[in-house]
């Protein structure tokens, strides 16, 4: 079980973003997770809504993507795998289906924050600097 | 911080568009190695590639800065890794200078065991944790001489889910089942088999005890992880133990000012 260390690693690169956007309010973060990984999203998401209290994303939107395996070959072959067939679980195949040798993956094993939303940083697009130095105090 | 686009965040496109057409709202999209999957820039977003540049940089410590030969040892707990490690002891050449990691979520039992050896061997319980990360095994370094190491061993806390997507820096992963798993246990945990460079099919005098089809064993392991050189050993008797020392001793030689990747 180590969502929860992989909720904490999400958490802070959401909110070094937002600083870095000078923005002290996460409305929505999504979160890519490969599929040939044993990171459950449910728990991520439970993990991140626990810890994300009192700080900037408390109130965010959690929303978690599936990404698909995705291989290369020496040979030259890339393409997604086919998936192993094992009830009830998921491997990526990762023969290649050209020429037999092992392929690499190179898509599949990420846990990756991918975007997150924040309000803009006034009506009249003042430069982000200024919000930064207001939200400088801020948990992070 | 690479992976940031502008100032203001928002990437040219849909993003982009919809800021400007639905007002207080912006949307940050971090880069994208798409084909970089251990990539150094994937890291400032991807929690699992930030894991994998720390066992980089633990590897760069071990292998490139002070040659040593790392073996992790990873496999469910009961299924002979402690044995192996002693048995590959007492099979080490005399001027091998050898130094061991263990994991375990709390105990000292295998520490304790290689320590027998002479060696000097470091403990990690874990605590909380179900396996070893970059980071435990960084700091146990700090306990060696590394120059004065040949090979490490580190064995892993005992568990064949998590280790997956954790790691070491190791110079090689060698995962190792027993028959008494099950004839279906490498079915039951491919992403642990194929992030392996080696499998050791441990226990084979009892397979027929315990009702194991070790063709099956087989046949999954080179359905799962194609290529990978497999191991059949009864570790307790030393059965097929020279084959697994033969050929570690092998990669320790193609270790040996080693550059790759």
């Amino acid at each position: 079980m180590h969502e929860i260390s992989i909720a904490n690693g999400i958490l802070s690169r959401a909110v070094d973003a937002a600083n870095e956007h000078g923005a002290d309010r996460i409305d929505a973060l999504t979160i890519e997770i490969g599929r040939a990984t044993h990171v459950n999203p449910e728990q991520v998401v439970f993990c991140l809504e626990a810890i994300a209290d009192s700080t900037p994303a408390a109130e965010a939107t959690i929303r978690t993507e599936t990404i698909q395996p995705r291989a290369e070959c020496d040979c030259g072959w890339e393409g997604t795998p086919e998936s192993l067939d094992l009830p009830g679980g998921f491997a990526p195949n990762i023969r290649c289906p050209d020429c037999g040798q092992r392929a690499d993956l190179v898509r599949g094993r990420e846990c990756r924050l991918a975007s997150i939303e924040v309000p803009d940083a006034s009506p009249e697009d003042k430069p982000p600097a200024r919000r930064a130095d207001e939200v400088r105090g801020s948990p992070s | 911080m690479a992976g940031l686009h502008d100032d203001h965040g928002a990437r040219v496109g849909l993003p982009d568009l919809r800021e400007r057409l639905l007002g207080p709202l912006r949307a940050h999209r971090f880069g994208h190695g798409e084909f970089e999957a251990t990539g150094g820039s994937d890291a400032e977003a991807d929690v699992l590639a930030a894991i994998r540049e720390r066992a980089g940089e633990v590897h760069e410590r071990l292998v490139h800065e002070n040659e040593v030969f790392a073996v992790e040892f990873v496999g469910s707990t009961g299924g002979g890794k402690t044995k192996l490690i002693e048995e590959l002891l007492e099979r080490a050449p005399a001027d091998e200078r050898v130094g061991a990691v263990v994991g375990d979520v709390a105990g000292e039992d295998d520490a304790t065991r290689l320590r027998e050896y002479g060696i000097p061997v470091e403990n990690i319980n874990t605590g909380k944790e179900c396996h070893l990360d970059p980071d435990g095994v960084d700091s146990a370094l700090s306990a060696f001489d590394l120059e004065a190491l040949d090979t490490l061993y580190v064995e892993n806390v005992g568990n064949m889910v998590c280790p997956a997507d954790f790691p070491l820096g190791t110079s090689l992963r060698v995962l190792v089942v027993s028959t008494t798993e099950g004839g279906d246990v490498v079915g039951k945990h491919p992403l642990l088999v194929q992030a392996a460079d080696a499998a050791v099919v441990n226990k084979i005098d009892l397979a027929e005890a315990v009702g194991t089809d070790l063709d099956r064993v087989r046949g999954d392991i080179h359905e799962v992880a194609p290529e990978i050189p497999v191991f059949e050993t009864n570790a307790k008797a030393g059965t097929g133990v020279d084959d697994l020392a033969a050929f570690l001793m092998a990669r320790r030689e193609n270790y040996t000012g080693h550059t790759h990747q």
